[in-house]
């Protein structure tokens, strides 16, 4: 396995009485793809807040490269793409540049042009996000996130949001990602996609971890009863 | 049938100096005190959600006593009783313009920190969440994403505002400022000339509302993020109604 870059040690979140997070160590090596499964309550969209430092953890540590992470370090894409609704896709994907990196104008456009092409939107720039699917919405709000050259990408459920045939598109532009060798985290029921290209594959219940393992293994012979039966529902 | 309306007098004093300063002063006095009601209701409806508890208890303190009082009360104390209690407000500085703008600032101030909270929690929390992860401050995120959203969802109400506020400017009449009711009044006094008096005053007031009303209408079109913003109109968030009142 790759050196460690992003690394949650004994991570403990509640809210009020209800403890989410009850100790969760996990790590991620540079250009691996770690895929968190598990049923809805388990803490998987908590953990990836607390890595992306949108929920300070009450306990335990988040560490990049063994430091706090940076602005934007880590880079966060949402189930419901929360693009901001009063910009263009352009300036969706240019504010971060302009107003966190302090870049030019010039420069954020460029930029930002190259990351639409990327993701296939070279020709949506102008329009609102309002005047998109859910599917270019969502490949403009990983555009935005990208830019800002994260360490490691957090998608939460990318494409539960999606209708059926918008998922692929968003799928595709994800594998194109790993393939180029992005570092990786990803909350997704895309079982498919994980077999492809997940490095590991982890089920989290209850607030723990409670087994990863490589796709092969990890589907043809889980370690628990529970994946078991969790994947038995899913599939 | 009407038994007599004389049309000329009508049209002169429509056309009269001291209508038309009167109804600049209307317009004027409305639009400085509905600007500084914005300012100071922005600041109130921040610190509605401030961490402090005194901040918060005091824009509470502050929404009560404007809302629960007449404004021609409020409007009456500033003028006549201030001055008594606190001798800086007696100096010639003080006019009834002053006092009048002093009184509708503050009084619409509580009205809009209301209008401008219910914009700002209007606005999906995943805005915020976004520009967090982008590493954008909490000011950055206010001013480039969460205020121009709000804007779209206030402008409405804040219409219906400016109409109360320029209706509630011939309150000022009492204090002997020179506004447009105040004119009518003098004129119906010199002649007994009831009905074109007043309607003079009528007319101007629904002239005001009227371009108001064509100016909202493109200030909702310019907040409206499609890039087919003119052929479409899209209804803006509800609001909670604030009761419409004689305050």
């Amino acid at each position: 396995m790759n050196e460690a870059i992003l690394r949650a040690e004994s991570v403990h979140k509640r809210y009020g009485d209800l403890e989410v997070l009850r100790g969760v160590t996990f790590e991620v090596g540079s250009g691996e793809v770690k895929v968190i499964i598990g049923p809805s309550g388990s803490g998987k969209s908590t953990l990836l807040r607390c890595m992306a430092l949108l929920e300070e953890p009450d306990a335990g540590e988040v560490s990049l490269e063994g430091r706090r992470p940076g602005r934007a370090e880590v880079g966060m894409v949402f189930q419901r793409f929360n693009l901001f609704q009063n910009m263009t896709a352009l300036a969706n994907v240019m504010v971060g540049l302009t107003d966190v990196r302090k870049l030019s104008k010039r420069e954020a456009r460029e930029q930002a042009i190259e990351l639409l092409e990327r993701v296939g939107l070279k020709d949506k720039t102008r329009q609102y996000p309002e005047e998109l699917s859910g599917g270019q919405q969502q490949r403009v709000a990983i555009a935005r996130a990208l830019v800002m050259k994260p360490k490691v990408m957090l998608f939460d459920e990318p494409t539960s949001a999606l209708d059926v045939e918008l998922v692929r598109e968003v799928l595709d532009v994800m594998e194109g990602l790993a393939r180029d060798g992005m570092t990786m985290v990803v909350v997704s029921h895309e079982l498919r996609f994980a077999h492809h290209v997940a490095s590991s594959i982890l089920m989290m219940d209850d607030g723990v971890v409670i087994e990863e393992a490589p796709p092969e293994r990890f589907f043809s012979a889980p370690e628990h009863e529970r994946t078991r039966r969790f994947l038995a529902l899913v599939e | 049938m009407v038994a007599s309306f004389d049309t000329h007098l009508f049209w002169e004093a429509l056309t009269s100096d001291p209508y038309w300063k009167g109804a600049l002063l209307a317009l004027g006095l409305t639009l400085v005190s509905l600007a500084a009601a914005i300012v100071i209701g922005f600041a109130l409806a921040l610190g509605r959600g401030s961490r402090l508890r005194a901040v918060r208890w005091f824009v509470l303190f502050y929404s009560w006593l404007f809302r629960a009082t007449p404004t021609l009360l409020q409007l009456i104390f500033v003028w006549y009783a201030l001055p008594q209690v606190w001798p800086v407000f007696a100096g010639s500085w003080f006019t009834p313009f002053e006092a009048a703008f002093a009184t509708l600032a503050l009084n619409e101030a509580a009205y809009m920190s209301e209008i401008i909270r219910a914009g700002l929690l209007a606005v999906d929390p995943g805005q915020e969440l976004a520009g967090r992860a982008l590493g954008m401050s909490r000011r950055q995120i206010l001013r480039r994403v969460i205020v121009p959203q709000a804007i779209r969802i206030v402008i409405p109400p804040t219409g219906n505002e400016f109409i109360t506020l320029l209706k509630l400017t011939s309150l000022a009449s009492v204090i002997s400022l020179h506004e447009l009711l105040t004119a009518s009044q003098e004129l119906a006094a010199v002649g007994f000339r009831y009905p074109e008096s007043y309607l003079a005053a009528l007319v101007y007031y629904l002239a005001i509302v009227s371009v108001l009303m064509v100016l909202q209408g493109r200030l909702e079109r310019r907040y409206t993020w499609t890039s087919a913003r003119r052929r479409r109109r899209v209804a803006a968030p509800a609001v909670p109604a604030i009761s419409h009142d004689a305050r």
